[in-house]
């Protein structure tokens, strides 16, 4: 995985990413499972987040996913909103199409 | 299999069974793989390779995947199937890249056997499209039509496809490899971008050679490759080829991927040791085996389909006087057309890139509509550019304006080519894994800013070029103006170069300073193209000015406006 997606500050907070294995989509580790809304992600302080990753990476449920890694937050941000440009993209879809963000869906698994 | 090439299809390459079965046998193997990766017998890390192999990336919202368009030619029946693909599998549209292929960016990793099936029905694949192999073989979009044309390349790309295609010896090189061909002397295939480019002429007995450049590319160390040798008989076309990528296997660097291009051995060794020991491997290889006897070459030639060219008289005076009647189709006539060898006819540039679009983004509907044009207007014929437009290449001059018609009514008429309106773009961070910046949108708003067509003629022959990164798939390095997005913490910024050319006059264009804030760089690039209006010579071209003034009088205008 590209240590650019790894960057975080030793404050702050992180939610935990990957690429569904069927479909390629990207989802969010939530409570319940993977999500595809980054709204139903949960939250990990950045202290406890490589411990979290690994967690999810050794979960039975790793196996429906690919490239598991951590995604810094926007601390301004009113809702769970990536730092990066690029994460802002994964979690709302390409700026181009704004059709194509992801919808809420009660696909949670 | 027929040799009566009037009822094969036009200029592509007929398939016969063997190559049927071949491809159906490699999809019932891809599902195999695919069925035995979701239930878990297969891990990501071996699965990867297997995936890639068969063109099929993970990207950032999903999977993409990129189909193969040999030399840019296809078929109204190949491009119906793709729509068919982007409707059914993806979101209703597909990619044109500038290496003449085709991507979709939505695809499920569930579907990809499927949709390699229906590939197969109309003898199309996604082979050798990733991975470190010799990837699509590229040719002038012009190919067996442009007036200015030598010799037509698509038999020689054709009998390069064949020699690559899973070649034992050359599926595992030390990086990806990409040759270009093209038979004209107007070089629209950056034969000297590419890590092998030839240029085709007819020679002695009127027998086709080649002139050889290696070594060119673009990515993170852009090189222009260099002549290895003239006249390369046809008869040793292969086996020299074959010379040139065995010397690269083996000394190639695999230590480090971004020093494992070809480009970077040429440098390395210099051209003359380089010459040395692709001259030696040359020399022991027992050229019999490898000997293009002109049957051969008639053979594959005879699997082409050619087109039957007859027009009326009058075709040309029909074609002017609707010139003279219609200003908006005389516009695109003089921007997006090219000569054709044959008095009668034309070839008609399709822009996909219409004021304030996606550059190559094409929907099913446009697809479906473009393979219907192809069959009434250029015997079933498409080709793809590397400008990432689609040409028909052999339309009917009295029959032009008609054509023209239905286009302005799809969109797909903007009278923009080689004008500032012909970006190219990568898909960039709204769709690519690799990438710091977005360059899509800078295309967007730069081509909504000059949509106006008077303007753009005004301003001439420019080439915007954008990347999304330092792997330069937007081919920055040659544009006129390139734009290269970078990362800064998280931000997107660009970085500016002037004076690229994928031409004749090829060059590498000159980064011009710091890179820009994302707010801050249509507007630059506006002002720069307004000083180039100002300081220009009468018709002067903007690559000619930018050569004759240098960059510092374009600095002032990108970092100090007025
Ligand atoms: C979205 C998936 C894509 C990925 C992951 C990708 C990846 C890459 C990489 C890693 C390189 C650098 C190779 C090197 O220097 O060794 C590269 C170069 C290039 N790619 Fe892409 N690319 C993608 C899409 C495209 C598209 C859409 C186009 C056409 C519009 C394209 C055309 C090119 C070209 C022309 C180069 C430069 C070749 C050279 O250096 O000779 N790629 N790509
Ligand atoms: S240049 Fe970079 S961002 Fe653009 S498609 Fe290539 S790898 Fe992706």
């Amino acid at each position: 995985m590209d240590v650019r997606n790894n960057r975080r500050d030793e404050t702050g907070a992180s939610v935990i990413t990957a690429n569904r294995l069927l479909d390629g989509r990207i989802v969010w580790l939530s409570a319940q499972g993977w999500s595809e809304l980054i709204s139903h992600a949960r939250v990990f302080g950045n202290s406890e987040i490589e411990s979290a990753i690994k967690q999810a990476s050794t979960a039975a449920a790793a196996r429906t996913v690919v490239g598991i890694y951590g995604v810094q937050l926007d601390p301004d941000a009113a809702g769970i909103t990536p730092l990066t440009v690029r994460e802002r993209i994964r979690a709302f879809g390409p700026t181009v199409h704004p059709d194509f963000a992801p919808v809420e869906t009660q696909d949670v698994h | 299999m027929s040799t009566d090439t009037t009822t094969l299809p036009v200029g592509r390459y007929a398939y016969d069974q063997v190559d049927r079965t071949f491809l159906s046998q490699r999809v019932a193997q891809f599902r195999e793989q695919v069925a035995r990766r979701v239930a878990g017998d297969l891990s990501e890390d071996e699965f990867k390779p297997l995936r890639l192999m068969n063109g099929l990336y993970l990207q950032l919202h999903a999977y993409m995947l990129r189909v193969a368009v040999p030399y840019g030619m296809m078929g109204s029946d190949q491009m119906r199937a793709l729509a068919h693909i982007a409707r059914t599998y993806d979101r209703d549209y597909g990619h044109f890249t500038t290496r003449q292929n085709m991507q979709f960016n939505w695809i499920r990793l569930e579907d990809t056997p499927d949709i390699l099936e229906l590939l197969a029905r109309v003898d199309m694949h996604a082979i050798q499209t990733s991975g470190n192999c010799i990837r699509n073989v590229t040719c002038d979009e012009f190919a067996g039509a442009a007036a200015d044309e030598l010799l037509d390349p698509r038999i020689h790309a054709e009998i390069l496809r064949q020699w690559s295609t899973l070649h034992p010896e050359f599926s595992f090189l030390p990086r990806k490899f990409k040759i270009a061909i093209s038979g004209s002397p107007h070089d629209r295939v950056a034969a000297r971008f590419h890590d092998i480019g030839l240029v085709a002429r007819p020679g002695p007995q009127g027998r086709p050679v080649f002139d050889v450049f290696v070594g060119g590319g673009l990515g993170r160390t852009p090189i222009i490759g260099v002549k290895l040798r003239d006249n390369l008989p046809e008869e040793d076309l292969v086996a020299y080829l074959e010379a040139i990528v065995r010397v690269y296997n083996a000394y190639g660097r695999r230590d480090n991927m971004y020093k494992a291009r070809i480009k970077i051995l040429v440098q390395a060794l210099g051209v003359e040791a380089f010459r040395e020991k692709v001259d030696a491997e040359f020399a022991l290889m027992n050229r019999a085996d490898y000997r293009l006897d002109p049957a051969i070459v008639a053979g594959i030639r005879a699997r082409f389909g050619i087109p039957p060219l007859e027009a009326p008289a009058d075709a040309d005076r029909t074609l002017a006087a609707a010139r003279r009647t219609d200003p908006a189709f005389d516009r695109w006539v003089r921007t997006n057309t090219h000569p054709h060898r044959h008095e009668g006819f034309i070839c008609a540039v399709i822009s996909v890139k219409p004021d304030g679009g996606i550059p190559g983004d094409i929907t099913a509907d446009q697809m479906d509509l473009v393979a219907d044009l192809a069959d009434s207007h250029s015997f079933g014929e498409i080709r793809v550019t590397h400008m990432q437009n689609v040409v028909l290449g052999h339309v009917r001059k009295d029959q032009l304006h008609e054509l023209w018609q239905k286009l302005v009514a799809a969109r797909l008429a903007t009278p923009n080519i080689g004008l500032v309106g012909d970006i190219i773009a990568c898909p960039g961070l709204d769709y690519c894994a690799l990438a710091n910046a977005r360059s899509i949108p800078i295309a967007q708003k730069l081509s909504a800013r000059f949509a106006n067509p008077e303007l753009q003629e005004r301003i001439g022959p420019l080439n915007i070029n954008i990347s999304g990164c330092i792997n330069a798939c937007g081919h920055h390095h040659a544009g006129h103006i390139g734009i290269l997005g970078v990362d800064k913490r998280g931000q997107e910024f660009f970085q500016l170069t002037l004076g690229g050319s994928a031409g004749g006059d090829v060059a590498i264009g000159q980064i011009l300073g710091p890179a820009l804030p994302e707010d801050e760089t249509v507007d630059a690039i506006a002002r720069l193209i307004d000083t180039y209006l100002v300081l220009r010579h009468d018709n002067e071209q903007f690559l000619d000015t930018y050569r004759r003034l240098g960059a510092a009088s374009f600095k002032d205008a990108v970092y100090a406006p007025a």
